[in-house]
């Protein structure tokens, strides 16, 4: 999220001082963006992640240029059925995300703890509620969220509703994974489907809602494909790479656009040398600011993420033929929800598919859900024999993200992969000598 | 014994199968348990229930989707008593027919479970009889010639309750998570239904998608009461959202307490409700004290912080005779006595000469020879007013937590908030930067001043902030500038304290960082306005309390 420094402090310190007066200012940034990526791409990025980092800036940009092109969403919100109606989706976690490009999050958090948001809430949300309640950012005309996977879902929508008369449709989404769970998410599903028709005027096509379903199958499976060539090859990429990719996988899934991407990727990682570092399974957000990650995980030829729970959260075959209950089904056994059980079984199977060397888990701060079972999934991993590491700190909040301790405990893990591998070797030669 | 911990669990299913249910209510002192099963930043409720969980005689708890710690805390739990009943009941948020319909289907999932858990049988005829046989429970209680408070929010404990009681205010609802009596309907024709129709409909939590209609609620409770404690949990951040709401519009005076389910941060809520309770109460109800001599008058206010103690006498016209501060060692009631003894000295008096002492400050409760006490945030008040009656928003930063109060033209407290129970924006942080940069305390804020090159300390918590500046020093950053960028960091913090009661001026500071020039220099910056500081900061609340020793000769 590169835009000259120097512009980044005027915008931040006018929004600082009037927030509000800025947005013009902010957009511009967010637009030129756009262009220095397809024009000046990043070099040490590898060419798909390239292309994946643009398409997510022209999607952001595009529509926020727009009002009426898109409506607030959460991460799970169905993005199938908005684009039936020529909508995007922007998911406000995302969109705290590139706020933070101005690093305008500070300020933003602030502003909603000041306000009486509760500090220990996800800085995400935080980052989010600030930004709208200041009147920094203009709202859309409508929104949808669902319960899956956080609390504060439901609560930030509803107070800005409140606060800033966004309405917006709430999709319940059931614990249990059962017949009676997916009728009772489809049909609101359905109701949501008409309340769009008739907020936005536009008629809904079922048919479009099918052919979505179809590519999204269709994109799933490459991505796994593209992920066992990851676990292969070294594919430089950074760490807010994996952000695009879940972001893509969440409000671009189902069109024919971020199929041809993934496609794309998995014919270009196959022209790059074979990976000979450390395979990391990430889980769940990755602090795409902090210092030592980055240092360890941007474009090194060493340590690799290859996949990340976020990105491949549901791995259901849907059926086309009953479209709302494939996306009922879909959100409900989606890993978010549900038991940590459910959610420890689905990462095992990934490491399964996957063969990782380790699985780091990053806990971020304000997460109850992500963070309480971490040492549940832990339990799981070591049944698994895969190490595994829980970093905590804030994927947005620099100020809750303590680098000394990070770089100790990040450090330290290496240290000991690196070592288990050298005992494994000696294991192996002793061996050979006996 | 089965355990539950929420309104919409179906309690009376259970009770007409003749099992005893318990409502967890944790009182814990530690979390030794939860820290080694759960990650540390889980609501402090669900790290309680499961102390209680571990310690306690249930054969099982029923658990409902209410949170996303809650459904942390199950996992937990399955993994823990594999043979226990724990059973998670998935609640709907919406309360509509398709709500109805999904919630009984998993009631009765739920009883079949049980049957086979238990070797019990539910019978629809049994449970008609018991329900039948339910008195209705009282919602709300207003009486008269008393305080009146309304407790909203998260669920509180006990303890709460027990404060207003114990300082004859009557808790005239309570419509946190269980505080509310249970609403059953009861309908032979479709029994289940209908009972389950009862629990969705109750008065809805903040889970609910039709929480929306809890304004209309609150307004109507909240008009019937002198105050109102909105209560929210440590890393529960649900009720959090309406604070931030209701606070704009709800025309009722609202003390925002958060606890954590500990016994050790009773004294700091005590502190808090008992300086609520003094702001709405109107000076004439004080009870009056007798007159303890009938010669020349004087008073004693003595405030007993964590760091200093204080003593101020004063004489019938209001005036200061004499005053001490002395640093509060281990026990505040020694320190008092030589507060105490040292300030007769210096005003010439004898104890014998004195009417009445009243005692303010942390430690008040525990000096003996103090006739009454009062909190140190009215202490605070009255005695910035009568320094200067242009006052209206206190800072006080001192040793162990910082508040901002504000003041009406009278000098009585509108409103104040504080910091929670931790050293970040404290004396206490500055003395540990202080030490880092071997500095004394006093040069800390003088060195401050000269700084020319601008630090930020991002850092929000003490422990992190140390580490940050010892990662400075390692970069050989000057001494000066880190200094300036620490007071900056507690100047922040100081602003977040000031927005939320309300930027109101003419500001004052007290307390012992007030002697702090750094400090004050940054405060002053980020408020864009002077701040008063009286010659003695540190006596403002013995001031304060000597003050109310004279209301009450």
């Amino acid at each position: 999220m590169w835009i000259a420094d120097k512009y980044i402090d005027h915008v931040k310190e006018q929004t600082v001082e009037h927030p509000g007066d800025s947005w013009g200012k902010m957009l511009l940034g967010f637009k030129a963006n756009k262009f220095r990526m397809k024009l000046l791409p990043n070099k040490n990025l590898s060419k798909g992640y390239q292309k994946l980092e643009t398409m997510m800036m022209s999607l952001v940009a595009d529509s926020l240029g727009r009002p009426d092109s898109y409506v607030w969403g959460n991460i799970f919100s169905p993005c199938e059925i908005i684009k039936c109606f020529g909508l995007n989706t922007l998911s406000i976690e995302c969109l705290s995300c590139y706020f933070s490009g101005y690093h305008l999050e500070d300020f933003f958090i602030d502003y909603a703890q000041n306000e009486g948001i509760a500090p220990t809430l996800c800085s995400y949300h935080k980052t989010f509620v600030g930004a709208i309640d200041s009147g920094a950012v203009p709202v859309p005309e409508y929104a949808v969220t669902t319960s899956l996977s956080c609390d504060g879902n439901l609560n930030t929508f509803r107070y800005l509703e409140k606060k800033k008369r966004v309405p917006f449709t709430f999709l319940d989404v059931p614990y249990r994974d059962d017949e009676a769970s997916v009728e009772y998410l489809a049909q609101q599903l359905k109701d949501f489907a008409v309340e769009v028709e008739r907020r936005f005027g536009k008629p809904f096509d079922v048919e479009k809602l099918r052919e979505s379903i179809r590519i999204e199958n269709e994109t799933r499976k490459e991505l796994m494909r593209f992920f066992r060539l990851q676990s292969e090859r070294y594919y430089p990429g950074e760490l807010i790479s994996h952000l695009y990719m879940m972001m893509g996988m969440h409000l671009m899934i189902g069109t024919q656009e971020f199929l041809n991407l993934i496609r794309f990727m998995i014919e270009d990682i196959k022209t790059y040398p074979k990976f000979e570092g450390k395979k990391i399974l990430w889980i769940h957000l990755l602090p795409f600011y902090q210092e030592t990650l980055k240092e360890y995980f941007n474009t090194n030829e060493k340590y690799q993420i290859i996949a990340s729970d976020i990105i491949i959260d549901s791995m259901e075959e849907m059926d086309e033929t009953k479209p709302f209950h494939a996306l009922a089904k879909k959100i409900i056994r989606n890993l978010y929800n549900g038991s940590y059980s459910h959610k420890a079984e689905m990462v095992g199977k990934l490491a399964e598919t996957l063969h990782p060397d380790a699985v780091i888990q990053f806990c971020h701060w304000g997460c109850k859900q992500s963070s309480g079972g971490s040492f549940l999934l832990k339990e799981k991993m070591k049944e698994m024999d895969i190490p595994m590491l829980i970093l905590d700190g804030d994927g947005i909040d620099r100020r809750n993200s303590h680098d000394g301790q990070i770089k100790t405990r990040l450090e330290a893990f290496l240290e000991m992969l690196e070592s288990s591998d050298e005992e494994e070797h000696a294991e192996k030669e002793t061996k050979k000598i006996c | 014994m089965l355990g539950y911990i929420c309104k919409y669990a179906p309690v009376e299913i259970f009770e007409s199968m003749g099992v005893e249910m318990k409502r967890i209510e944790p009182n814990v002192t530690n979390f030794n348990q939860a820290e080694i099963r759960m990650h540390p930043n889980i609501c402090s409720f669900a790290k309680g229930v499961l102390e209680e969980m571990m310690s306690g005689e249930y054969e099982g708890v029923i658990l409902t989707t209410c949170c996303d710690s809650i459904r942390r805390l199950y996992d937990v739990l399955r993994e823990e008593f594999p043979d226990k009943f724990i059973y998670m009941l998935d609640t709907p948020r919406i309360t509509k027919d398709a709500g109805i319909t999904l919630y009984e289907q998993r009631i009765l999932d739920m009883i079949h479970e049980y049957e086979d858990f238990s070797g019990k049988t539910f019978s629809e005829e049994g449970f008609l009889n018991y329900i039948r046989g339910l008195q209705e429970q009282q919602q709300y209680a207003v009486k008269d010639h008393t305080l009146n408070i309304g407790i909203i929010g998260a669920r509180a404990n006990e303890s709460i309750k027990k404060i207003l009681k114990e300082n004859n205010a009557n808790v005239a609802f309570d419509l946190t998570c269980t505080g509310l009596g249970r609403k059953i309907l009861v309908d032979e024709n479709e029994l289940l239904t209908a009972y389950t129709r009862g629990l969705l409909s109750q008065f809805p939590c903040m889970r609910m998608e039709q929480a929306a209609n809890r304004d209309e609620l609150v307004r109507r409770s909240a008009g019937s009461v002198d105050g109102i404690i909105y209560h929210t949990v440590q890393f529960c951040d649900n009720y959090a959202y309406e604070y931030a709401w209701l606070k704009d519009w709800l025309d009722r005076p609202m003390l925002l307490l958060e606890t954590d389910y500990t016994r050790q941060s009773s004294g700091q809520i005590r502190t808090r409700i008992e300086a609520f309770l003094e702001s709405l109460r109107p000076e004439s109800s004080q009870p009056e004290k007798q007159k303890k001599g009938d010669k020349a008058m004087y008073v004693i206010g003595i405030d007993s912080g964590s760091t200093s103690t204080n003593a101020v006498v004063m004489d019938q016209d209001r005036k200061i005779r004499a005053f001490s501060v002395v640093r509060t060692g281990a026990k505040s009631g020694v320190s008092a006595d030589r507060a105490l003894k040292e300030v007769l000295e210096k005003a010439g008096i004898t104890r014998e000469d004195i009417s009445l002492i009243v005692s303010t400050g942390y430690g008040r409760v525990s000096i003996e020879f103090a006739d009454e006490n009062v909190t140190e945030i009215s202490c605070h008040g009255k005695g910035a007013h009568y320094f200067n009656p242009k006052i209206r928003t206190i800072l006080d930063i001192g040793g162990q937590d910082s508040k901002a109060i504000r003041l009406n033209e009278n000098g009585e407290v509108k409103d104040f908030v504080m910091n929670d129970k931790c050293a970040a924006g404290t004396g206490r942080f500055l003395e540990m930067i202080a030490r880092t940069l071997e500095v004394s305390l006093d040069e800390l804020g003088a060195i401050a001043l000269t700084s020319k090159e601008k630090i930020e300390i991002t850092s929000m918590c003490s422990v992190f902030a140390e580490s940050e500046v010892i990662s400075l020093i390692a970069n050989n950053k000057e001494k000066a500038d880190i200094a300036d960028g620490v007071c900056h960091a507690i100047a922040n913090k100081a602003f977040g304290l000031l927005r939320r009661v309300g930027m109101e001026p003419e500001f004052m500071m007290t307390g012992g960082v007030a002697k702090n020039p750094g400090v004050v220099r940054a405060v002053e910056e980020k408020i864009g306005s002077k701040l008063y500081i009286c010659e003695e900061p540190e006596i403002v609340g013995a001031t304060g309390a000597a003050l109310y020793a004279l209301e009450r000769v």
